[in-house]
């Protein structure tokens, strides 16, 4: 960092834990978090602002009996009155805490978060990248209304428990993307590709992302109407976070306590096809999701929330395995922190090949506004295109797809060996998604 | 703070540069179930600068304000390093005012106690409703948001925000079928907004229940009649959006798409954004470029009458700024956004427009909603079937989906019953979600609405 805070924060931050405990706390945690960022954006193919921002913040958390207050601020003048509003709340009827005390220091995995080389990223450097995208853009097509950008965020973060964690933590991360519409009278395409990672590698690669937004705007130059009825689809490994969301609720231990899940006593049950193992993996080193402790200071693990299609286990953060009587695994909110799917054995144009009529999946719009911890869907396809004999034929319009997501990755899913850049997400072909149109 | 940000100002070697200083303190508390599941409260301050040369901007955000004469001068250096064209930015009047809220009941003086006192009651309503009734969510909310803005042009203001909301849901279950209902309110006047709320929140509960005896609706085109909150929604996300003159301003085949004078709908069809509704939640006396807020028509009788602008867009469309450059808060710069959005009143009945169905949906309440310009995409919270006029059985995963300029012209009756909602949730977009917005509309009647469901 530019100007380094922790060190000369942790003192104060320190005796934050004490004025907690002076006040009646039984238990308090601290969190302090400090970043600086530099960016710069791109509208209509050219240079449209750059900047900078620094951003300092606390959080604090207190339990009185088995009540918990929270409160959170970034003016470190307010800092003790924050700790004494987060035990008034507490004290007056806070939220219910299940668990009596942070966890003592155990030993945790060392996962790289943070890279000197993605440091030596320059705001020069990073509109020289937007500037290359957007002339291979528009090299490709001079029409497309083009935004890129790029930012490069350093970090420190400390966080101190009464449970005697002092756990510091410095991050990087560098983001580079671009977005494009093209317009022809009420048509209108849109496409975008972005990457991001904690080191400056090959990952960083401008020609890729022009590359795969030129992919897209090629394969959606021809309208061609729907197929119809229950249909098989492939989903590349960019729509996937989005359409699997619903099934990390559903391993959310919060939500499984709570009984808002579906998957709710189902533990050893095969719930999703045998072709599908999924696992959270923070100890990637350099990947976005990469940590070592979770907020509450408990070890981040390795773990494997599908096996071949059977469900394994529970994701749980401190408060939400006290109220499961579970055991916490390190996941804040309950939610995984780098999910990742084991690749499967044949390249994804095999599996494309053996659709003689259906769906490319390339950007959905209101999926997740249906009644999503369900699994039922039901959203406007953005961005897809139909495939006829093993073939990108061309993009489908006004078109909507529908189903359970739970009975659509039952029955005779298809996984590919390769994946996106991370290793984290392969291509995919389910079966029975349903298609309606206005034809 | 007025003499500080106007110094700081001084100092800058932009064409333009301006200054947002904010504080927020907020409550939060939620039940979840039986327990409550969360006990919160906040509070940051800090700001922005803007600066333009040569019309590109430099942008500095920052938490700290001991030296807000750096901050400007980064921004102005880093405009610099952007500029190369000319500054255009409209011209509006110069004002120096203080704005501080009109609460009719100031949540700050309600006890935390009450507020708790106040969730957990409607909680119960909601876990006593129905055997059926697996799961409850009560949320309250209070922000004050203090806003100090100047400009190099000479313009100061302080303007106090303040919003009040409650949001619940409840969840049913039978077997493995989950279904879900959801309310929220919202204000920027009074506590009151979230007392007695009883009898809402146990029609939630109810609502929840009979979704799961209702069966889902059939896809495929039908005819929609949209109740006064879904209007709302879907004039928000299917045209508001497309009228946001960010998105057009740089983008010439857009501007050729979104010309004034454009035929977009029936004549009885009439959609306006105002801001300067008394004291909504959508509502600002100016907005974060400060230019005052005002009543747009962006269709009137039909056809294409108005963009939203901010000061460049107005510049570079030759159009006068509408007071809807709009930021989440102080981490952001301003965006083009909506305020109030709705659909003005004709003049047919609620009855006659459902007398004009044979066999449709009726779609009520709205999950949320996204658009990508000519598509857009819309859930509604419930629905039933329309049969020979008549409201008919209840039906669930009611999504509706389109292309907007079709969809605008098949609207073929607009009633007489215009409600403004307010409620929790807001509006998304460039990552500023949710900004705190107001829609509404009359019921509308749309034709050949494809509406999304399972095969």
């Amino acid at each position: 960092m530019r100007n380094s805070l922790i060190e000369t924060m942790t003192d104060g931050l320190q005796k934050g834990l004490d004025t907690a405990k002076h006040l009646g706390a039984s238990a308090a945690k601290i969190g302090f978090y400090h970043q600086e960022k530099t960016d710069c954006q791109f509208e209509a193919g050219r240079l449209k602002d750059t900047g900078g921002r620094e951003s300092i913040s606390y959080s604090v958390e207190v339990l009185v009996g088995n009540k918990k207050g929270n409160t959170s601020g970034n003016r470190l003048e307010d800092f003790s009155a924050m700790i004494e509003r987060a035990v008034t709340l507490a004290k007056v009827g806070g939220s219910v805490a299940h668990f009596d005390a942070y966890p003592a220091p155990s030993e945790a995995a060392t996962v790289k978060t943070h890279s000197n080389k993605t440091l030596s990223l320059s705001r020069e450097k990073m509109i020289e990248a937007c500037q290359q995208i957007a002339d291979e853009l528009k090299t490709y097509n001079p029409d497309l209304f083009i935004e890129c950008s790029a930012s490069r965020t350093e970090s420190e973060s400390l966080l101190l428990t009464t449970g005697g964690v002092s756990h510091p933590a410095r991050r990087t991360h560098w983001r580079l993307g671009a977005f494009v519409q093209r317009t022809a009278d009420t048509d209108m395409v849109f496409a975008g590709h972005s990457r991001g990672w904690r080191d400056l590698t090959a990952f960083y690669d401008p020609g890729v992302i022009a590359e795969k937004i030129i992919t897209d705007l090629r394969r959606a130059e021809t309208i061609v109407p729907p197929p119809s009825g229950k249909v098989k689809a492939h989903i590349p490994p960019e729509t996937l976070p989005r359409l699997l969301w619903p099934i990390f609720m559903g391993t959310n231990g919060r939500n499984v306590a709570k009984g808002d899940s579906p998957l709710a006593g189902r533990l050893k049950e095969r719930v999703l096809s045998s072709s599908l193992t999924i696992a959270d993996d923070p100890h990637q080193d350099y990947a976005t999701g990469a940590r070592a402790l979770d907020d509450n200071g408990v070890p981040t693990m390795k773990q494997t929330l599908f096996d071949k299609g059977i469900l394994k286990c529970f994701l749980y953060d401190l408060d939400s395995a006290g109220l499961a009587g579970a055991t916490p695994t390190g996941n804040n909110r309950s939610n995984p922190h780098s999910p990742k799917i084991t690749p499967g054995e044949r390249p994804s144009g095999e599996l494309l090949a053996e659709i003689d009529d259906g769906l490319y999946i390339r950007d959905l719009i209101g999926f997740g506004q249906s009644n999503i911890i369900n699994g039922d869907f039901s959203g406007n396809l953005g961005l897809g295109y139909r495939v006829r004999n093993g073939e990108i034929v061309g993009r489908v319009k006004n078109t909507m797809i529908a189903g359970n997501l739970y009975e659509i990755l039952k029955h005779n899913v298809l996984v590919s060996s390769d994946t996106e850049y991370q290793g984290r997400y392969p291509h995919m072909t389910v079966e029975g998604m349903s298609v309606i149109s206005d034809r | 703070m007025k003499d500080r940000i106007k110094e700081a100002l001084k100092k800058t070697t932009a064409d333009y540069a301006e200054i947002r200083v904010e504080t927020e303190e907020t409550t939060h508390l939620a039940y979840r179930g039986p327990e409550m599941e969360s006990a919160g409260a906040a509070s940051f301050c800090g700001g922005i600068v803007r600066a333009c040369k040569r019309g590109g901007w430099g942008i500095i955000v920052f938490d700290s304000l001991d030296n807000l004469e750096e901050q400007v001068e980064k921004a102005s250096l880093c405009a610099a390093l952007v500029g190369e064209e000319k500054t255009e930015l409209a011209e509006v009047r110069i004002v120096d005012t203080q704005l501080p809220a009109q609460l009719e009941n100031d949540p700050r003086g309600v006890s935390l106690e009450e507020k708790i006192r106040l969730i957990k009651s409607y909680n119960k309503i909601i876990l006593e409703a129905d055997q059926l009734i697996e799961s409850s969510g009560v949320t309250y909310g209070d922000s004050f948001r203090t806003v100090h803005f100047a400009n190099t042009r000479g313009t100061y203001y302080m303007e106090e925000r303040p919003r009040i909301y409650c949001a619940f849901y409840a969840t049913a279950r039978e077997g493995s079928l989950v279904q879900r209902a959801n309310d929220s309110f919202a204000s920027a006047v009074t506590y009151d907004v979230v007392v007695g709320l009883e009898e809402k929140v146990h029609d939630v509960a109810k609502r929840a229940v009979s979704l799961l005896k209702a069966p889902k609706v059939e896809g495929g085109p039908r005819t929609v009649i949209l109740n006064r909150r879904m209007g709302g929604v879907f004039v928000h996300e299917a045209f508001g959006h497309l009228s946001e003159a960010d998105f057009l301003y740089e983008n010439p085949q857009m501007r050729d798409l979104m010309f004034l004078g454009r035929e977009m709908g029936v004549e009885s069809l009439n959609v306006v954004d105002d801001g300067s509704i008394d004291r909504t939640i959508g509502s600002l006396s100016f907005d974060d470029e400060g230019t005052p807020t005002n009543k747009t028509y962006l269709i009137r009788k039909g056809v294409l009458a108005g963009h939203l602008h901010s000061l460049e867009t107005a510049a570079k469309m030759d159009a006068k700024p509408t007071g809807n450059a709009r930021a989440l808060d102080r981490k952001h710069p301003p965006v083009v956004r909506m305020t109030n959005t709705y659909v003005e009143n004709a003049d047919m009945s609620v009855e006659d427009l459902f007398a004009g169905v044979d066999d449709g949906i009726y779609a009520c309440d709205a999950f949320g909603g996204q658009t990508e310009f000519e598509m857009f995409t819309f859930s509604a919270g419930y629905g039933y079937r329309i049969e020979n006029g008549k409201i008919g059985d209840l039906v669930r995963d009611v999504v509706l989906t389109g292309n907007v300029f079709h969809t605008l012209k098949m609207i073929d009756g607009v009633a007489n019953d215009l409600e403004i909602s307010e409620g929790a949730g807001g509006c998304g977009k460039s990552g500023q979600a949710p900004l705190p917005v107001g829609f509404g509309s009359p019921h509308i009647r749309i034709r050949d609405v494809v509406i999304g469901g399972e095969l």
